[in-house]
């Protein structure tokens, strides 16, 4: 904590100098050697929503938990830590694992879902790409690609926010000749309050850090990206939900989580009077530590550590011609990484704990008379180490074949993914029959073993296009996505837990007529997921308005989903358990004249599970929780060379929490606003978020019969000034 | 001839003294015996069927640790326990070997185990044949099982 005060008093201390060299802002430039991400060039066979910087700015986008409302269907809910990146995009998605969009920053495709919330800065744009984008993409495109490209920038810019939470963001960012940096510190004194602490439990303070370097030419134009973000925070507000009522935020034991991820990326473009060939290669770290209170109650039941440090590195290859052949432009492509990820997953049993969970479901099978177990330890920890190696290689081609106002383009991608994990999970405690045990005995397990899969994905796509008379374009396609397999680490704490169980008895020799059932590690794998997509739609664009409409249809097959295992307490699983449909519609529209805008848009699905039994109920026919039936976003305002304003309106929901569908989030709306006023040298803002003070509840879930839920931030106001120097 | 004869004699003689013909009051190492338990409860007989029981010798065979392995005393009894029978005597007959003890504290559990003390126990070992009676607290029980 201490470090960070002094980083952003440093950036303060930076910024105080260079206000006294300030000039006029102007000359923000967007000259860089990549003007647009390199598969932007692959034909747009579907909507897309695209986010210039003006756009990001006006709404305040600082991080991907903004991006969503902006795009009709996408709802990226803000809750836990900046770990907890749970996505869902048009009924699907999970809460757990692998996520259902691809995330890429300068065509870097980023592999771990942990990397995916850090601070935005200097972005040149943002692309949605709507539905599966499996064949230019592959892996976990499922239902979209989020494209972030950042833009090259001269002179020296600064920011300084301050805002309700006692937030203070810094920015700092600027170029000279083919070299560009940006960095940023955030530091928040948080929302939500622990009662048993009487302290905030959402304090964040990150910093992030940027280098961009390019050297366009006439044959070769390099570029080379680094980015490194370094945060450490609170989190995880969640309170009890007892007689329909939310409690306040009530835990005892440490939550937190610390995070230091970064990317290095080298981007190669080779142009020849025949053929453009695209390199580009990416390194990637991420070294994280998680501490959560497991049971979120005041009691001390027990807790959870994930450390985890992993490294990757993608390559990938892209060729086209340097021009279209005759009616044919043909894109083919290689891709493949390889990641290493060791993962320490602690779990310690406390006083509480080991009454609870162990001591009284082993208890309740064994008559009074017979005796009684006892486990005098304090705690007890079950420990698990995991090393997971997983790598992935693809290749892919498209073809878009032009004649007069139509476009066919057909493409496929043959991708294999395996990947193999390295277990050894062991547990120690003390256990004494009472009365019959004089003392107690020593007892410890240990489970080790390695799993390994792979698969082979087809990925097609078929898509039609026509530009229709004036700027009306009709589209209309048929492709297919697939999310990643892999393994779930997160039951072998559970897992041992019943081992320990049944061998502590089987120790004493008691046998239960109803033993403790428990899951074996080669049935913790999950395969890929797969869905297909039917989408048919229109594009429209002049000069002062646009329009995009679309409707879709996706079946997916062999869905990831979370069940419980049998004989299982506390843990959930994912498991290819069921089969989704989810279809509607998504729109957007956008006007601007003479300073004057407005903006809307839409999304609207109906996703169901038409297979699905978690191993205690069948809800086919029910409505896959967590993802909101319909998102809104509605914006006006005026931006003129003086002064701006702008109003809008989110709203999300209904949404349901559980499987059963008995818990539901109602439609709730948001209102913000946004007012600056423009110097000659500077610009002052001030912007306020979730106005009406709304109090939604934007997260749920259930521990040991347990309920709870977060609540979405209160009203937040920030007061903001943004400069140029130099 | 004679000489040979007779060296062949005493060499037979000194094969016969190294073997050890079968000796019927022995123990075999870890026997374990299957079987059914018979358990008299409130006037009826509670039959648990395919019950192993290990009859685990003492180093100088004067004794044996009687070992009943997931047992259970009345049907309502939710659980199945191990039970083990101490320093149980044993004695060598001419066809096998006899088993007895008096009040000897059962261990179960981790521990002793006096709910069901033992009294009265009486069994035979005879070729590959266990069988026992014995009073279980207030229990009358009885093993007949055939080696494994």
């Amino acid at each position: 904590m201490e470090r960070c005060r002094i980083f952003a008093t440093t950036m303060l201390a930076a910024l105080c100098i260079l206000l006294s060299l300030i000039k006029p802002q102007a000359d923000t430039v967007l000259t860089a050697a990549y003007a647009t991400a390199v598969k932007e060039d692959f034909p747009a066979t579907g909507p897309v929503s695209g986010m210039p910087a003006e756009l990001l700015q006006r709404y305040s986008v600082n991080n991907p938990k903004d991006i969503g409302i902006l795009v009709p269907g996408l709802h990226l809910p803000d809750y836990g830590a900046s770990l907890t990146s749970s996505i869902y995009v048009r009924g699907f998605g999970s809460r757990m694992e692998n996520p259902v969009i691809g995330l890429y920053i300068d065509d870097f495709p980023i592999l771990d879902k942990n990397s995916y919330d850090v601070d935005y800065l200097d972005i040149a744009g943002i692309r949605f790409l709507h539905g599966p984008q499996g064949t230019a993409y592959g892996r976990n495109a499922l239902c979209g690609v989020l494209s972030i490209r950042t833009r090259r920038q001269e002179g020296l810019q600064a920011r300084l926010e301050y805002g309700s939470g006692q937030t203070v963001r810094a920015s700092l960012s600027g170029g000279v000749g083919r070299h560009s940096f940006s960095a940023t510190y955030r530091h928040t004194g948080g929302f939500f309050q622990n009662v048993y602490s009487g302290k905030m439990c959402d304090p964040y303070d990150g910093g992030q850090f940027r280098w961009r370097w390019e050297k366009p030419g006439t044959e070769w134009t390099l570029s080379n990206l680094f980015q490194a973000a370094l945060s450490r925070e609170g989190g995880f507000a969640y309170g009890a939900w007892k007689d329909r009522q939310l409690q306040p935020v009530n835990y005892n034991d440490e939550a937190g989580y610390r995070r230091l991820t970064a990317l290095e990326g080298f981007k190669a473009r080779f142009r020849h009077e025949k053929l453009t060939l695209d390199l580009m290669a990416s390194l990637q770290l991420l070294h994280d530590d998680m501490r959560m209170d497991q049971d979120y109650t005041a009691e001390s039941i027990f807790t959870l550590q994930q450390r985890q440090i992993s490294g990757a590195q993608t390559f990938e290859a892209i060729a086209r011609p340097a021009r279209q052949i005759g009616h044919w432009r043909p894109i083919t492509g290689f891709f493949g990484f390889f990641k290493a990820n060791r993962m320490q997953a602690p779990v310690l049993f406390k006083r509480d704990g080991i009454r609870k969970l162990i001591l009284d479901n082993a208890n309740a099978g064994i008559p009074d008379e017979i005796g009684v177990l006892d486990i005098p330890d304090t705690e007890f920890p079950v420990n698990s180490t995991f090393d997971i190696l997983s790598w992935n290689a693809a290749l892919y081609h498209e073809s878009e074949f032009v004649w007069g106002r139509w476009h066919l383009t057909a493409g496929l991608r043959l991708d294999y993914e395996g990947a193999w994990m390295g277990y050894d999970c062991f547990s120690s405690l003390h256990y004494q029959m009472i009365p019959y045990m004089p003392a107690a005995k020593a007892y410890q397990d240990t489970y080790t073993g390695a799993l390994r899969h792979g698969s082979f994905q087809l990925l097609p796509k078929l898509a039609l296009q026509y530009d229709g008379p004036g700027r009306w374009h009709f589209f209309a396609s048929l492709s297919k996505g697939y999310r990643a397999g892999g393994f779930n680490t997160q039951i072998f704490s559970d897992i041992l837990q019943n081992r320990v169980m049944n061998g502590l008895m089987e120790d004493l020799g008691v046998y239960l007529d109803k033993p403790m059932v428990s899951a074996l590690a080669d049935r913790t794998e999950y395969q890929p997921e797969e869905l297909w997509n039917s989408e048919a739609g229109f594009r429209y664009r002049d000069k002062h308005f646009q329009a995009q409409a679309s409707l879709f249809w996706a079946e997916a097959v062999n869905q990831q989903l979370t069940v419980f295992p049998p004989g299982m307490s506390t843990g959930r699983m994912m498991t290819n358990a069921g089969r989704s449909r989810s279809y509607g519609t998504e729109m957007q529209v956008l006007w601007h004249k003479n300073g004057f805008n407005a903006q809307a848009s839409w999304g609207w699905n109906r996703a169901r599970f038409l297979q699905f039994n978690d191993g205690q109920a069948d809800y086919a026919g029910r409505r896959i929780p967590y993802s909101p039936e319909h998102t809104l976003f509605a914006a006006a305002g005026y931006e003129g060379a003086r002064w701006a304003l702008e109003i809008h309106l989110k709203g999300t929901g209904p949404i349901a929490w559980n499987e059963a569908n008995s818990l539901i989030e109602p439609f709730y709306l948001t209102l913000g606003a946004r007012a600056s006023l423009q110097f000659p040298r500077f610009r002052i803002s001030l912007q306020g978020e979730n106005l009406t003070g709304t109090r939604y509840r934007c997260f749920y879930f259930k521990s040991m019969g347990n309920e709870f839920f977060q609540l979405s931030k209160p009203v937040r106001i920030t007061l903001g000034i943004q400069f140029s120097v130099l | 001839m004679k000489r040979n004869i007779l060296a062949l004699l005493l060499t037979l003689a000194g094969l016969c003294a190294c073997y050890k013909a079968p000796q019927p009051d022995e123990v075999p190492q870890n026997s374990l015996y299957v079987g059914t338990v018979s358990v008299e409860y409130d006037g009826g007989v509670y039959e648990n069927p395919d019950i192993q029981v290990a009859c685990i010798p003492s180093a100088d065979g004067k004794t044996a640790d009687i070992v009943i392995y997931k047992i259970k005393f009345v049907p309502k009894m939710p659980v199945r326990i191990d039970v083990t029978i101490p320093g149980v005597k044993v004695t060598s007959l001419q066809d096998g070997l006899q088993l007895s003890c008096n009040d000897i504290t059962p261990l179960a559990l981790g521990g002793e185990y006096p709910k069901y003390q033992v009294y009265d126990l009486r069994g035979s070992v005879t070729d590959d044949k266990l069988s026992l009676s014995l009073l279980f607290g207030e229990y009358p029980t009885r093993f007949s099982g055939t080696r494994l």
